[in-house]
């Protein structure tokens, strides 16, 4: 009962009591020794009395006081002491009944409270720390002013540095060339997070390594930019075999264009040693004839060695068009006048359809003709390789047509011997013939590329016997663009 | 008399040098363009041997040079081949597992596995393989040495 009396209820009760029984005590004590005649002195000692009562009250309510507000409150301090050193381990008592039972009752929960979150947040800092340590990728945060902040695992273990040898050191000093940094830096003011940039770190040891650096930037809850976190990932491996491969593809595409050179040659020069075979013995013989063919043979086959270097030369040699507003269906035409007679004369069928519709073409007319007619050259070929029914005649039909949006298409259709999917995956490959004996295998090669500078391209459809279309398919206005096409094609002679 | 060689190749100097050839030896030459051309040609004109492309349109030496062996009145008639690879024809001949790989060339590879089916068929392999550039003589040699003048 005693204890649910507040403080200050205890101390008045203590201090009337103390001042009521020192006055009843000095009553006590005047009556025996002082004489009740003598009022003065009866009233002199009254007034000592109550001033010793009140001295006394004082000395016992000053000590009530300590014990009951100094100690809790010195209770209290030093539980804050603990709580700011972190120490949750322990609780004020609440079972004291006074004022001080609530506060510290709120204290205890107080305490309970931040130690839960606190744990909380612990955890999940330990998860985030434990995710950054076990990536194998490198992890590095940056300050503003460029210093390291952070370094995790995988980043020692990638660049050989301990962290603390490297925490508060420039980050510059792991980039093989600083340069690069700045430039990932600069392309970070315009954009949020620069992804997979492309860099090299070096290691401790001075070894180059190739990395995917994705860089983003850090910022605290009130949104300014507290440094930046890179998470970079470790190439050297990949890029090693990448370039292992390219030198493997390399090596295998010199061996095809030396294979193929070989076998384009050894025709060309079957024709000169049989020619020459037989103008020997045209000579040997007295036969004119004879000599006669051998030497045609002969300059056969030089002539075609002469167009198998030409065509070289011009495969490697540097691409401009000269571009100009061109009528397609005057090239079309030009072409079905040459090709004609050629085609009666093997006994194909050869046609051109224009559509009306055909608007002019920006591009370098005499390209988009050699193009054309090395197609249309190819379908007669593929005519004379098939072997035609009694019903079907060898036809080959060149037209033209607007495409889809800003296009033209430049169709040649034949239904000659057809391809292959072998073959079809091949045709734009250099040195990839199958005329064995008359092809340099650069033809298609050339043309390809001769659309391609247009910024066109070439689609083709074919089954093996069933013929084949070629679609050249041009833009009508790239003026622009193969401009810059040229621009970022410029060969080693420019 | 004389006795009958068929060229079949494609290309025409060839059927053309090697004709003339044969015909100054003493041989009785016979022109084919295709292997189709070539077929009707054994059949008409019965050949004592036949010089054979392998690379031409219509229809292969190879596929015609099989349709020959399996055929049991051509099977043992002699046939010179000529090639583009005639070098790895021959390893492939004496089964040395140790010829050089060169898998970027897809001829040979082609070559290679109708030889090794030819084997496998149990066919009789053509009787010689001349690779280009053709040298007349050499043919008119290994002719003589097959067929006797």
């Amino acid at each position: 009962m005693w204890k649910r009396v507040p403080i200050a209820c205890k101390l008045s009760a203590a201090f009337a009591v103390i001042i009521v029984v020192v006055l009843v005590g000095m009553d006590y004590v005047v009556g025996l020794y002082a004489p009740p005649e003598s009022a003065a002195s009866r009233h002199w000692i009254t007034l000592i009395a109550i001033l010793v009562a009140l001295g006394l009250a004082c000395v016992i309510s000053r000590y009530l006081a300590g014990r009951l507000i100094k100690r809790p409150v010195d209770e209290l301090l030093s539980g804050m002491d603990r709580l700011a050193d972190k120490d949750f381990d322990f609780r004020l008592d609440e079972d004291r009944g006074d004022e001080f039972s609530a506060l510290a009752a709120s204290f205890n929960d107080l305490v309970t409270i931040l130690s839960s979150s606190l744990t909380e947040l612990k955890k999940s800092q330990d998860y985030m720390r434990s995710i950054l340590e076990s990536s194998a990728d490198i992890i590095i945060t940056v300050f503003p002013s460029g210093k390291i902040r952070t370094f995790n695992a995988g980043a020692e273990q990638a660049l050989g540095y301990p962290r603390l040898e490297v925490i508060g050191q420039p980050i510059e000093m792991l980039f093989a060339d600083p340069q690069e940094r700045r430039v990932a830096i600069e392309r970070l003011q315009y954009t949020d997070a620069v992804v997979n940039y492309e860099t090299r770190f070096v290691t401790k040891t001075g070894q180059i390594r190739n990395v995917l650096l994705t860089i983003s930037r850090l910022r605290n809850p009130a949104g300014e930019v507290i440094g930046t976190i890179g998470i970079s990932k470790d190439i050297t491996e990949e890029k090693r075999l990448q370039n292992q491969l390219i030198q493997a593809q390399r090596l295998v595409a010199v061996g095809e264009v030396f294979t193929s050179v070989q076998h384009s040659m050894k025709n060309m020069l079957n024709a000169c040693k049989g020619g020459a075979y037989m103008v020997k013995a045209g000579l040997a013989n007295d036969n004119r004839k004879m000599l006669v063919e051998g030497w045609g043979m002969v300059e056969e086959g030089i002539s075609r060695m002469t167009d198998m270097s030409t065509d070289m030369l011009k495969y490697v040699k540097e691409w401009k068009p000269r571009p100009d507003r061109v009528d397609l269906s005057r090239i079309l035409s030009d072409i079905h006048r040459l090709i004609k007679q050629t085609a009666q004369d093997k006994g194909i069928t050869f046609r051109v359809i224009l559509s009306p519709e055909i608007p002019p073409v920006v591009c370098d007319a005499r390209m988009i003709h050699s193009a054309v007619m090395d197609i249309v050259s190819n379908a007669l070929d593929a005519c004379l390789w098939k072997a035609y029914t009694e019903e079907e005649t060898p036809e080959v039909v060149l037209s033209a047509y607007p495409g889809k949006g800003e296009e033209v298409v430049i169709e040649v259709r034949d239904n000659g011997c057809g391809m292959t999917e072998e073959v079809k995956a091949n045709i734009f490959s250099p040195f990839f013939s199958t005329k064995s004996k008359a092809g340099t295998g650069l033809g298609l090669s050339i043309t390809s590329r001769m659309i391609s500078v247009h910024g066109g391209e070439i689609e083709v459809e074919s089954e093996p016997d069933r013929g084949a279309i070629f679609r050249i398919v041009l833009p009508i206005d790239r003026t622009d663009r193969s401009k810059e096409d040229i621009d970022g094609k410029k060969g080693p002679g420019s | 008399m004389a006795k009958k060689v068929l060229v079949v190749d494609d290309d025409e100097n060839t059927v053309k040098f090697l004709s003339a050839a044969l015909e100054m030896n003493g041989y009785q030459p016979v022109g084919a363009h295709n292997g189709q051309e070539g077929l009707e040609k054994i059949k008409s004109e019965n050949p004592d041997l036949v010089i054979l492309d392998v690379m031409m349109p219509k229809k292969t030496g190879f596929v015609l040079f099989k349709q020959l062996r399996r055929d049991e009145q051509y099977k043992t008639l002699p046939v010179i081949m000529l090639t583009g690879v005639a070098e790895v024809l021959e390893d492939l001949d004496s089964q040395s597992g140790d010829t050089m790989e060169r898998p970027y060339d897809a001829l040979r590879e082609a070559m290679r596995k109708a030889i090794r089916e030819m084997k496998e068929e149990g066919l009789i392999k053509p009787d010689q393989f001349i690779d280009k550039p053709i040298d007349p003589e050499l043919v008119i040699a290994k002719v003589k040495e097959l067929i006797g003048s």
